[in-house]
C-alpha cells in the first residue's frame, strides 16, 4: 500500500510541476556579454530584455485562453563558439527552455543552430546574415536579417549610378563568416556591374596591424574601398588608412557607421562620408504587431530607456522574439514543432518591417538602407522613399 | 612593393610589441611565471590613459606617471597576495592562477568600463617622405616604447634593486644567502612587469582602440616576442619585437594579412626547435 501511495505522490508531483512549468514561457539565449563580441552581444541582450519587459508589463503572451509571462534564461558564452554550444545544450536539457534565440553573428549562430536542430528546438537568429548558415537544411533555424546579396547589390548600383567613374574596388575583410560573406557578395555585385575587384584580401581575427595590407591596397589605386569586420576591426582599419594616407572617393565599412560606436570610435573627421549598408534605420516608417506599434515607438522607447539611439542590432533582436510571440499566439500552444511550423508560414508586419521567413529560414529580401556619415550625423542615401541626403565623396 | 613604407610600418609596430613584451619577459625570467594577466594589464593601462585624455584633453603620454604608479601597485599587490602563495609550484599552477586573475580583471573592466570600443581621436598628421609616410602618432609610440624599454634596461643594470632582480633571476638561493629578500624582489619585479604593461597600454591609445577585446592579442604578441627574442633578456625582447613587427609587415603585404600571424607562429616554433633559449636568450631560461 505504502508503495502505491509513494507512486501516486510522485505522479501528482510530476503533474503539478508540469503544470507549473507551463505557467511561464522560457526562452533561452546564449549571449556574448564578454570577450571579443561583447560590444555587439550586449546590444543584443539589451534589446531582448527590453522585449521581455514590455511583453510582461502587458501581462505576457496569449496562449489559448490565458496569458503567460516570459522568462528569458540567458548565459554569457564569452564570445567562445564552443562554449556557446555547451550553453545551448544546458539551456535545452537543464533549464528546459521551450525556444531559443541565437547568439551574435553567423559563425556562432551556425554552431548553436546545429545543437538546436539535434533536440528539435526552434531557434531564431537576429544577427546572422550569411546564407551559408541557413542553407544547411536546418528546419528549426530562422533569422530576421535578410540575405547579404541584396545588401551589396544595392550598394554597387547606387555608387555606380551616382559616381559613374567607380571602376576599381578594393576589399579587405575579416576572415570570419559574416565579414567574408559580405566581401564575397560585394565582389560578385561589383563584377556584375563591370567594376574590377583590384584588391581582395582577408585578415585574421585579432590582427592588430593592417598597414602592410593597406599599403598593398594603396598600390592598387581603388575608387571604392570596402572594409568588413566587427567594430574593433573597422575602427583600427579606418585609423590605419589615415596613417598611411590611403583614401578613395568612396569608403565603405560594413557595418561601421550603422552603429554609433564606430563614429565615436574613429572620431568625426575619419567617420565623415564613410558609407555603410544596414538592415534597419529609424528613418524607416514601419507599423505592425508586438510591443511597439511603429518604428518611431521603438526608437523613442529605446532612447528613453537606454539614453542611446537604437541601431539595427537592437532593432533586429527586439523584433526576433516578436516572431515567437506571433507563432505562439497563432498555434495557442508551446509545442515546439507546432511553433516551428507556424514560424515557417509566418508573415507579419512589425516596427522592424516585414518578417516572412523564406524556404531556408531567412527573412525575405527587401530594400535595405544605405547610410553615410555627413557632418557627424548618419544620413540615409537609399531607398529613395526615406533618403535624406545625396552621396558625397570622401576627401581624406 | 614599397619597401621603405613596409619597414617603417614594421618598426613602428615592432617597437610597441617590444614594449609590451619586456615586462612579460622579466616576470617569466625572474619568477618563472607565465603571466596570463599581462594582456589585461595592458588594456587597464589603455583605459587609464584614455580616461586621462578624456578628462584633461592632454596627450595620453602625459598620463604615464599616474598609470605607472597605479599599475605598479596593482601588480605588486597581485603578486604579494595571490601569486606568492604558489610561486614555487610548477609552472602550470601559476599559469592557472594568473589565468583566473586575468578572467577577473577582464570581466571587472568589461562591467565597469563597458564593452564599448573607445579611441583617443586626436591626430598629429604624417611626415611625408615622398615614397613613404610616417604617421606622427606611431612615431610617438615607437619612440616612447624604445625609451621605456631603455630605462628598464638601465634600471636593471645600474641600480641596486635592478642588480637584486638580476641576482634572484640567476640564482635565488645564492641571492637569499647574500641578504636579498627574495619575496620583496618578486613583488617588485611583478610590479615592474605590470607597470611596463600599463605604460605601454596608455601610450598605445594613440594608435589602437581601447577595448578589453584586445587583451588576448596583446598577450599573444608578448608571448611570441619572448619566445623569439629570448626569456630574461631585454635586448632580446626588443630585438624579438622589432623582428616580429617587420616580419608581419612584409608577410601582410606579400602573402596577405590572414597569413602573417601563421607565419609569425611558424617562426616561433622554428626558433623553439633550433634555439630554445630564443635568439638572444640567457642560458637557463629555455
Amino acid at each position: 500500500m505504502k508503495r502505491y501511495v509513494s507512486l501516486i505522490s510522485i505522479a501528482l508531483l510530476a503533474t503539478v510541476s508540469s503544470a507549473m512549468a507551463q505557467e511561464k514561457i522560457k526562452i533561452g539565449s546564449a549571449l556574448a556579454l564578454t570577450g571579443g563580441l561583447a560590444d555587439e552581444g550586449i546590444k543584443q541582450a539589451v534589446a531582448q530584455r527590453m522585449w521581455v519587459r514590455r511583453v510582461n508589463e502587458a501581462g505576457g503572451i496569449q496562449v489559448g485562453d490565458k496569458k503567460l509571462p516570459v522568462e528569458l534564461v540567458e548565459y554569457d558564452y564569452q564570445s567562445d563558439g564552443n562554449r556557446a554550444a555547451q550553453i545551448t545544450e544546458k539551456l535545452i536539457n537543464v533549464d528546459k527552455v521551450s525556444f531559443l534565440l541565437a547568439p551574435y553573428g553567423s559563425g556562432h549562430t551556425k554552431i548553436t543552430a546545429t545543437v538546436a536542430e539535434r533536440y528539435q528546438v526552434p531557434i531564431i537568429s537576429c544577427v546572422a546574415s550569411s546564407e551559408s548558415v541557413f542553407n544547411t537544411g536546418n528546419k528549426y533555424l530562422f533569422g530576421t536579417l535578410a540575405s547579404l546579396n541584396s545588401l551589396t547589390d544595392a550598394m554597387a548600383h547606387l555608387f555606380q549610378s551616382k559616381m559613374p567613374n567607380t571602376k576599381r574596388l578594393a576589399i579587405l575583410a575579416r576572415d570570419d563568416v559574416f565579414p567574408k560573406s559580405v566581401a564575397d557578395e560585394a565582389a560578385k555585385s561589383a563584377k556584375a556591374l563591370g567594376i574590377d575587384v583590384v584588391y581582395f584580401e582577408l585578415y585574421a581575427t585579432g590582427t592588430m596591424d593592417q598597414t602592410s595590407a593597406l599599403s598593398a591596397m594603396k598600390a592598387s589605386k581603388p575608387d571604392w574601398i570596402l572594409g568588413t569586420g566587427y567594430n574593433q576591426d573597422l575602427i583600427l582599419l579606418r585609423k590605419q588608412m589615415s596613417d598611411i594616407g590611403l583614401t578613395a572617393p568612396i569608403v565603405s565599412m560594413v557595418i561601421g557607421p550603422a552603429v554609433r560606436d564606430f563614429i565615436d570610435g574613429v572620431g568625426p573627421s575619419l567617420a565623415e562620408n564613410v558609407t555603410a549598408v544596414t538592415w534597419w534605420h529609424q528613418s524607416q516608417k514601419f507599423t505592425g504587431i508586438g510591443p511597439w506599434r511603429t518604428s518611431a515607438d521603438f526608437y523613442n522607447d529605446f532612447k528613453k530607456e537606454n539614453k542611446a539611439e537604437p541601431d539595427f542590432v537592437n532593432a533586429a533582436c527586439a523584433a526576433a522574439p516578436i516572431a515567437y510571440q506571433a507563432a505562439i499566439e497563432q498555434t495557442k500552444s508551446l509545442d515546439r514543432n507546432k511553433v516551428r511550423d507556424a514560424l515557417s508560414h509566418l508573415d507579419i508586419q512589425t516596427f522592424y518591417g516585414r518578417i516572412k521567413f523564406g524556404q531556408n529560414g531567412m527573412n525575405e529580401a527587401r530594400d535595405m538602407p544605405i547610410l553615410q556619415v555627413q557632418d557627424n550625423e548618419v544620413k540615409v542615401l537609399y531607398p529613395p522613399a526615406v533618403a535624406n541626403a545625396e552621396l558625397r565623396r570622401v576627401d581624406h | 612593393m614599397n619597401t621603405i613604407q613596409l619597414i617603417i610600418n614594421g618598426l613602428g609596430t615592432g617597437a610597441f610589441y617590444a614594449s609590451i613584451a619586456v615586462g612579460f619577459s622579466l616576470v617569466w625570467g625572474v619568477l618563472n611565471v607565465i603571466n596570463m594577466v599581462h594582456g589585461s594589464l595592458v588594456v587597464l593601462g589603455a583605459f587609464l590613459g584614455f580616461f586621462f585624455w578624456k578628462i584633461t584633453g592632454l596627450n595620453p603620454v602625459f598620463s604615464v606617471p599616474f598609470v605607472a604608479v597605479s599599475t605598479f601597485l596593482i601588480g605588486a599587490t597581485l603578486q604579494s597576495v595571490f601569486i606568492n602563495k604558489v610561486v614555487s609550484a610548477p609552472v602550470l599552477t601559476t599559469l592557472t592562477l594568473t589565468f583566473g586573475l586575468d578572467l577577473i580583471l577582464y570581466n571587472v573592466m568589461t562591467v565597469y568600463f563597458t564593452a564599448s570600443i573607445r579611441r583617443v581621436t586626436t591626430s598629429y598628421g604624417n611626415i611625408d617622405l615622398g615614397s613613404a609616410v610616417v604617421p606622427i602618432d606611431r612615431l610617438y609610440v615607437a619612440i616612447f616604447a624604445l625609451l621605456i624599454t631603455g630605462i628598464l634596461y638601465l634600471v636593471l643594470r645600474m641600480t641596486s634593486i635592478g642588480r637584486a632582480i638580476v641576482a634572484v633571476r640567476m640564482d635565488k638561493t645564492a641571492a637569499a644567502l647574500m641578504g636579498i629578500w627574495v619575496k620583496s624582489v618578486y613583488a617588485i619585479t611583478f610590479g615592474i612587469g605590470a607597470m611596463m604593461a600599463g605604460v605601454a597600454g596608455a601610450v598605445s591609445t594613440l594608435i589602437y582602440p581601447v577595448t578589453t577585446g584586445l587583451s588576448g592579442a596583446f598577450l599573444l604578441k608578448a608571448f611570441i616576442v619572448c619566445v623569439i627574442g629570448g626569456l630574461g633578456s631585454i635586448p632580446g625582447a626588443l630585438f624579438g619585437g622589432l623582428l616580429l613587427g617587420v616580419i608581419e609587415s612584409f608577410a601582410g603585404y606579400a602573402i596577405g594579412p590572414q597569413n602573417s600571424l601563421t607565419l609569425a607562429l611558424a617562426i616561433m616554433l622554428f626558433v623553439l626547435l633550433v634555439k630554445p633559449t630564443g635568439l638572444m636568450g640567457v642560458k637557463g631560461f629555455d
